[in-house]
């Protein structure tokens, strides 16, 4: 073994035992200092006959940048480790910087949820009057006055005759009254039902309604929304069941029933929504209405659909009692934030 | 409506199973809302009569009562019911029993006297939900007979029908139903043979019929029975309707309603000898009074119609019968009316007099006009049989029995077309005609498809096609369509626009901190009472909810006091929804902001600063948000103290302040609460569209800090208008980021300002920049007599 290597494994060695920067720094200036040992062998090169020069000065070399090498590595490790002691001291246990946090009402995530999903299946927003007129919500919706389905009793009216409409579904007549079919509109809203106030109902409450008028809608397409609606809202596995019922604006009429293992109330069918497709008699009344026969119930035929929103946000968010939502305890609305 | 399977079992084969009768009516949209079984096996009770009774020596509550059971010797009984009286009989659960509840019976002492066995009330055999009394068992009941034997047991289905069904209405329209459900086979309902003798000739003598009011009532037949025997109903008869829920009157009574709840036709009996000559089926006269069955007068007006006699009227029509002329236990002759009413007339009246009943109901709904006559040879022949009665060998009567309904035609084509599935014509035909429609001949054979039907008489609500097409979706069942997709393209609409607006508006609220809330639209008389006008409902139902909200602020402090009081310590809250202005009720959005309490909601090793929110806290919530060209000026407002008026370049869009002493401490709020009211739309409606991109400053910029001492009157905007005017045109921005009042001496503060100095051009000098600085800075002193601090 050449001297020069010998040099070099017990600089190595000492760099590696180094317990400090400073051990380090004095094995720096053993080796590598103007007078250290290798730098003293760059003095000896000039002895050395002509042949020999190269193979040692390549021998030097390399063990200079192995000894520089192996300093700089135990000085990154050294600094290092100081970062790291100093940064210890903080306790990353503590509290965070607060930020108050706000909060949506849950009606709002509830509505938001369900307009997100409508708009994906192309539904555009519609919107009319909370103060409303007989005729748009009875009349226009085939309840003519004497019908049994039109219960006055249930219904706040204005001392000047006008009344709170019952339902989301006067927004259909406006709608169609604006604007020709196709149709593809959803309202969301506020209804209104003169009720005794309990766990379940409340004097005013709110609605998604949904319309569709085009040519060959049929109640295959309505089921095909609806379903696609509550499986995107309560899970792929929500078991959706429509039964026939009676509205007297839609003919057949169907209530829709959901069943999902998600819900707490997972193994029983839960009513969530009516509708059917819209009533002859309800295109008729909007044609008169517009004096003119856009909706020609021959030509055209429109699903339509309720939605209760508070029924829907107290299935999902197993909330108990419909009064929490005007409440509006702090206490209740942050659990939603 | 309740239903007894055993009585639909009279007319139809039922499936076994309770559940699977609701679930079969269910999914063809008449809803079984409860079923409840009834009368259920019950050992060891046993009908017993009271034979003596006298008060409990050591109770003051209780009675011993002696009972005959039967078996020889006497039972003492204790018993704490007073609804009895010695010779009734009773139920008698002897030493053994296991009643329905979970009781048994043994004998045992109560407050020192035997007590042999227990009598029931109904409640306690499962018999129904009256817990007053005992139930008092009809006269004929065999002494020791079983129970069981007497109610047999029953399952009660309670079914939701739907206004359009009026058929549904009784026993056997409900077996009819079934029957077209299950392709089953129903039995058919008694035909009348009767002999009709029509009387309209209006001469009035006894027993003769007039129809003045012939649009309200197309048909009226009475027949006279005579000799009737009123008093107790037999049990079987008691039972069948109590079953279903109705109360035992006496036979005649009974009779009526059994043949209601079986076929669906209210008929009434009137005491004929209280009749004065013929009678006449007219409209009331305004203000005629009429003394009704229920024990209450009612005001007539000219559109309720009437059955009346030469007098008076003796019933309104298809509602309720009088007081004066009802059978009673003494009555000897009866007078039966069976009628068809115009459905519109009879809702009017039952709504208007708001007197519901059972008959009204289902005249309302539309009786079957077939089945007016077989119900009154029902009721005859009933009241033949058990009240002994001679009936007239002729039925009076008088208009004409309705004609059936409009044929409708539907094609097959139309029906695939709304259903969205392809049902064989043959199918819908075949249901068609198990709910009792049949095909008319002449155009069976169109080449459309279009056939036309013959509706039945029962069947009113069947007026189009559509109606049709729903008969054969509940039929062939709705599961069996599938759904299908019909997405489209659709334009978004401006509700879209202001929707994602106001989304966004909320989305920066809550950044914010504040929570959102939702108050009722409708307001308590408390807020009215407080608060400015607002539109009052004619009808309200209670004290909570009597007028429309003209503002959003009253929602907010009922918000802010009731988290008050369950401990809140910091209330920041907002409501973005609509208002109702009066006169009109002109329907407006408004965004509503309420802050009181702490900065922090909790405390924290962080925030050195425990302040209370304040005006300025609000100032930012809305600077916070998406209104151009904010600035706000002080004005009026009932409720606060401190009111500003909130402008959006020259237009007012509400107002922010802090609420008035006198409002605060109405609601025990400690502290200030900073309110702020802003009108949506004027904002919203206004708001551009796209942002544009503008260069980003190439050039750096020279910042100079100016601090001064003013007098504390001279405000922040007076300064900023001094710095900026006359216009520096190197000045960029200026920001003030210090203000105290401490430690300066009286009526004087500190402020400190940062003014950006730039040319988007070229980099500035430090000379350019002092020279513009020195001019603000002379400006201060001068105009403001602001002194400068180095």
């Amino acid at each position: 073994m050449h001297p020069l290597e010998e040099l070099r494994d017990a600089a190595l060695r000492e760099i590696t035992d180094a317990r400090d920067a400073q051990a380090l720094e004095a094995a720096r200036v053993k080796y590598l200092g103007r007078s250290g040992s290798v730098s003293a062998w760059g003095e000896q090169m000039k002895t050395l006959g002509k042949d020999e020069k190269p193979i040692v000065g390549k021998l030097l070399n390399e063990v200079r940048n192995a000894v520089t090498t192996a300093i700089e590595d135990r000085a990154q490790k050294f600094r290092a480790q100081k970062e790291s002691d100093a940064l210890s001291n903080i306790d990353i246990s503590l509290p965070g910087t607060p930020h108050e946090r706000g909060s949506l009402h849950p009606l709002t995530q509830m509505l938001d949820r369900s307009i997100d999903i409508f708009r994906r299946m192309g539904f555009a927003l519609a919107d009319g009057p909370d103060i409303e007129d007989e005729w748009h919500c009875f009349d226009a919706l085939n309840t003519p006055p004497e019908h049994p389905a039109r219960n006055e009793q249930d219904t706040f009216y204005l001392p000047d005759g006008r009344l709170l409409r019952t339902h989301t579904s006067t927004v259909q007549i406006r709608a169609m009254q604006a604007a020709p079919p196709p149709m593809r509109v959803i309202a969301p809203g506020a209804a209104y039902r003169r009720d005794e106030v309990d766990a379940t109902h409340s004097a005013q409450f709110h609605q998604i309604e949904g319309l569709y008028v085009d040519e060959n809608v049929s109640a295959a397409d309505l089921k095909g929304t609806l379903e696609f609606f509550m499986r995107e809202l309560f899970g792929a596995d929500t078991a959706v069941q429509f039964r026939p019922h009676y509205f007297p604006f839609t003919e057949p009429s169907l209530e829709v029933y959901v069943k999902s293992k998600a819900l707490k109330k997972g193994e029983q069918w839960i009513e969530v929504a009516g509708s059917g497709i819209v009533h002859p008699a309800v295109f008729e009344a909007v044609n008169k209405a517009r004096g003119d026969d856009a909706y020609d119930p021959e030509k055209w035929t429109g699903f339509a659909f309720g939605l209760g929103m508070d029924r829907l946000a107290m299935i999902l968010f197993d909330i108990p009692d419909i009064r929490l939502f005007a409440q509006n305890d702090l206490r209740f609305l942050k659990q939603f934030a | 409506m309740k239903f007894s399977v055993n009585w639909l079992r009279e007319f139809v084969d039922l499936p076994k199973n309770a559940e699977e009768i609701a679930e079969l009516l269910t999914r063809a949209g008449v809803e079984t809302e409860s079923i409840q079984t009834r009368g259920a096996k019950i050992d060891k009770v046993i009908v017993a009569q009271i034979t003596a009774s006298s008060r409990h020596p050591n109770a003051d509550r209780l009675t011993v009562c002696e009972v005959d059971d039967a078996s020889g010797t006497k039972r003492q009984i204790v018993c704490g019911a007073t609804n009895y009286k010695v010779g009734d009989k009773v139920p008698l659960a002897l030493p053994g029993a296991k009643l329905p509840n979970g009781l048994e019976i043994k004998k045992s002492k109560l407050r020192g006297v035997e007590s042999e066995g227990m009598l029931c009330s109904p409640i306690e055999l499962g018999l129904g939900e009256d817990a007053s009394g005992l139930l008092i068992l009809s006269p004929e009941a065999k002494v020791g007979a079983s129970i069981a034997d007497l109610f047999p047991s029953d399952t009660i289905l309670d079914v939701e029908i739907t206004p359009n069904r009026g058929d549904l209405l009784s026993h056997f329209g409900l077996a009819r139903e079934i029957a077209a459900l299950t392709n089953g086979d129903v039995a058919p309902p008694p035909r009348s043979s009767e002999k009709i003798v029509h009387e309209d000739s209006g001469r009035g003598r006894p027993g003769s019929i007039k129809i003045t009011a012939v649009r309200e009532c197309p048909f009226f037949s009475a027949r006279k029975i005579d000799n009737v025997k009123a008093g107790p109903s037999p049990e079987w008869l008691r039972a069948k309707i109590e079953s279903v829920g109705v109360r035992s009157i006496n036979n005649i009574v009974d009779i009526s309603n059994f043949v209601m709840l079986e076929l669906g036709q209210p008929t009434h009996a009137f005491d004929a000898d209280k009749l004065k000559g013929g009678i006449n089926v007219r409209l009331a006269r305004d203000g005629e009074k009429f003394l009704a069955l229920d024990g209450k007068t009612y005001s007539l007006a000219s559109e309720n119609l009437v059955i009346a006699d030469e007098e008076r009227a003796i019933g309104i029509g298809g509602v309720m019968g009088g007081e004066e002329t009802g059978v009673t236990e003494s009555t000897r002759n009866v007078l039966l009316e069976a009628a068809y009413f115009l459905p519109a007339s009879i809702r009017r009246t039952a709504r208007n007099l708001n007197l519901p009943s059972d008959a009204s109901y289902r005249f309302e709904r539309g009786v079957d006009p077939g089945m007016v006559l077989s119900a009154s040879q029902r009721a005859t022949e009933l009241i033949r049989e058990i009240a002994g009665g001679q009936p007239a060998k002729e039925v009076a009567a008088a208009g004409k029995i309705p004609a059936n309904p409009s044929n409708v035609s539907l094609s097959h084509q139309k029906c695939d077309q709304v259903v969205g599935l392809a049902i064989k014509p043959k199918t819908v035909d075949q249901i068609l005609e198990r709910f009792g429609l049949s095909k008319s001949k002449s155009t069976s054979k169109s080449k459309s498809g279009r056939s036309t039907w013959k509706i039945p008489s029962y069947r009113r609500d069947l007026q189009r096609d559509v109606d049709l097409i729903e008969e054969v979706v509940r039929a062939h069942g709705v599961d069996k369509i599938s759904g299908t997709d019909r997405s489209r393209f659709t334009p978004s609409s401006p509700a879209d626009h202001l929707h994602d607006l106001e989304s966004s508006l909320r989305g920066r609220l809550i950044a914010y901190g504040l929570s959102e809330t939702r108050t009722s639209k409708l307001i308590p008389r408390s807020a009215v009472a407080s608060g400015e006008s607002a539109i009052q409902l004619r009808n309200p139902l209670s004290e909570d909810h009597v007028a429309l909200r003209p503002s959003l602020i009253s929602g907010l402090l009922a918000v802010l006091e009731r988290n008050i009081r369950a401990g809140a310590e910091r209330v920041a809250i907002f409501e973005l929804g609509r208002v109702f202005v009066p006169p009109a009720g002109k329907e407006e959005r408004r965004l509503g902001i309420l802050l009181w309490g702490r900065m922090a909601s909790a405390p924290h090793w962080r925030t050195r600063e425990k302040r209370q929110l304040d005006f300025v806290d609000l100032k930012g919530v809305i600077e916070s948000l998406i209104f151009p060209s904010l600035s706000f000026r002080h004005s009026e407002h009932r409720d606060l103290g401190l009111a500003t008026e909130i402008l959006s370049g020259d237009r007012s869009i509400g107002f922010a302040g802090q609420l008035s002493g006198a409002r605060t401490s109405t609601i025990d709020a400690p502290g200030s609460v900073f309110l702020a009211e802003v009108h949506v739309d004027l904002v919203l409606g206004a708001q551009g569209s796209a942002k544009t991109f503008r260069e980003i400053e190439r050039f750096p910029a020279i910042t100079r800090d100016i601090a001064m001492i003013v007098p504390e009157k001279v405000s922040h905007a007076e300064i900023l208008r001094t710095i900026e005017n006359p216009k520096e045109p190197l000045l960029e921005s200026v920001q003030l980021f210090d203000l105290f009042t401490e430690e300066i001496g009286e009526a004087r503060k500190s402020l400190a300002y940062r003014l950006t100095y730039r040319d988007r051009s070229r980099t500035l000098t430090s000379e350019e920049v002092t020279a513009a600085h020195a001019r603000i800075r002379e400006r201060l002193q001068r105009e403001l007599s602001a002194e400068l601090r180095e």
